[in-house]
């Protein structure tokens, strides 16, 4: 290979127009053979084209049903931060009503202050709630994606059902199994509802 | 971390709120965790269980104030981009200092103008060690130093047990 062919490829666009390489280059051999060299083929052609199309059926596709395209760690922030985003507006819209409730016989400023503090303490009280839940689902399910190394429905279950078990941990035998099977349910309604087109497939076989 | 890169503007500010939870209440775990195992009477027991009340019930606010913070900060930075049309460290340093301006709008002017102070040089700080940090994983990926290094012709001379004639393979 001559040196100035070589050159051109890194600065291309820089570089002034020349003129082609020669056809007595070896790298301007035809890729097929040709009639009056019939053997000669480019030497970066000359292989099995086996190694590179295997019969094993295409690797980089896929496959229909495929839970989730995207890891999880790159999607826990935006997670939590939807939850607590939700909280917030969910706490606010409560702490609106139950504050026009509480503050029937208030007029004027008073009224507005004691709304404002509603809406505030009620929405930042449920962010935080929400977001707490949300970090420790998603800090759950990183650790265990990572540490089996595939990502599957088992995780989601398994994160939602620590999550409800450690979420309500201090309140007691009770409160805490039944944080663990709301979690729990609410992590196989989330796998049904992914995976039904691959529970189809399955129930269709039978 | 590998997979992990910044989303689109609007939904930088969901994102950036969430990273912003999650590092203060893991940080407020942490330092709560340890304050509530100081400040407790004595026994092990008794400290383990003081340590894990004051997690539970003060590591979530110190996450909802971080949150507030990032949620803010993105969302004015997001602002910017809109106004200006181009992303540059100056959108973030201000919208750090803009950020706690805001914050501490009810402490009065003086409060306002310290956590303004404060809010600029950490966010230009953290802007200055990522355009150093940028600037020092780039040389690896220069293409003029790697073509000076893989020309053969710029090498020099290998000397081989056969003296220094060239070698015909």
């Amino acid at each position: 290979m001559d040196q100035a062919n070589k050159r051109r490829g890194f600065f291309s666009s820089f570089a002034p127009p020349q003129a082609p390489p020669s056809a007595t280059t070896t790298v301007d051999v035809p890729a097929t053979p040709t009639v009056p060299a019939p053997g000669l083929v480019s030497p970066y052609l000359n292989f099995d084209p086996a190694y590179i199309t295997p019969d094993t059926g295409s690797d980089f596709i896929f496959p229909e049903g495929a839970s989730r395209q995207r890891g999880r760690f790159e999607l826990a922030f935006s997670q939590i931060g939807g939850c607590v985003f939700a909280g917030a507006a969910f706490g606010g819209v409560n702490g609106l009503y139950s504050g026009f409730l509480e503050t029937k016989e208030l007029t004027g400023a008073a009224k507005r202050t004691q709304l404002l503090n509603f809406i505030t303490k009620k929405g930042a009280s449920s962010a935080q709630s929400l977001g707490v839940i949300a970090l420790m689902y998603s800090a759950i399910g990183v650790i265990l994606s990572l540490s089996r190394g595939t990502e599957d429905e088992l995780n989601t279950m398994t994160a939602g059902t620590c999550t409800g078990l450690l979420y309500k941990s201090s309140a007691g035998w009770k409160k805490c199994v039944r944080g663990g099977l709301v979690g729990f349910s609410l992590a196989a309604v989330y796998c049904i509802y992914t995976s039904k087109d691959r529970l189809k497939t399955i129930l269709s076989k039978d | 971390m590998e997979e992990y890169a910044r989303d689109p503007c609007p939904w930088r500010i969901v994102d950036d709120c969430g990273g912003a939870f999650s590092m203060g209440a893991i940080g407020g775990s942490v330092f709560h965790g340890i304050k509530g195992f100081r400040n407790a009477p004595t026994g092990h027991y008794r400290r383990l269980i003081s340590s894990f009340e004051s997690i539970r019930i003060r590591a979530p606010i110190t996450g909802g104030n971080f949150a507030v913070w990032g949620g803010l900060f993105s969302a004015i930075d997001c602002s910017m981009v809109y106004v200006r049309k181009k992303e540059d460290p100056w959108n973030s340093i201000t919208s750090g200092a803009l950020t706690g301006a805001i914050l501490a709008v009810r402490n009065g002017t003086g409060a306002m103008v310290g956590s303004a102070i404060i809010g600029g040089v950490l966010l230009a700080m953290i802007e200055g060690i990522g355009i150093l940090f940028t600037r020092f994983s780039a040389q690896q990926f220069d293409p003029a130093n790697v073509m000076f290094q893989e020309d053969p012709s710029q090498l020099p001379k290998k000397e081989t047990i056969f003296g220094n004639s060239p070698t015909y393979q």
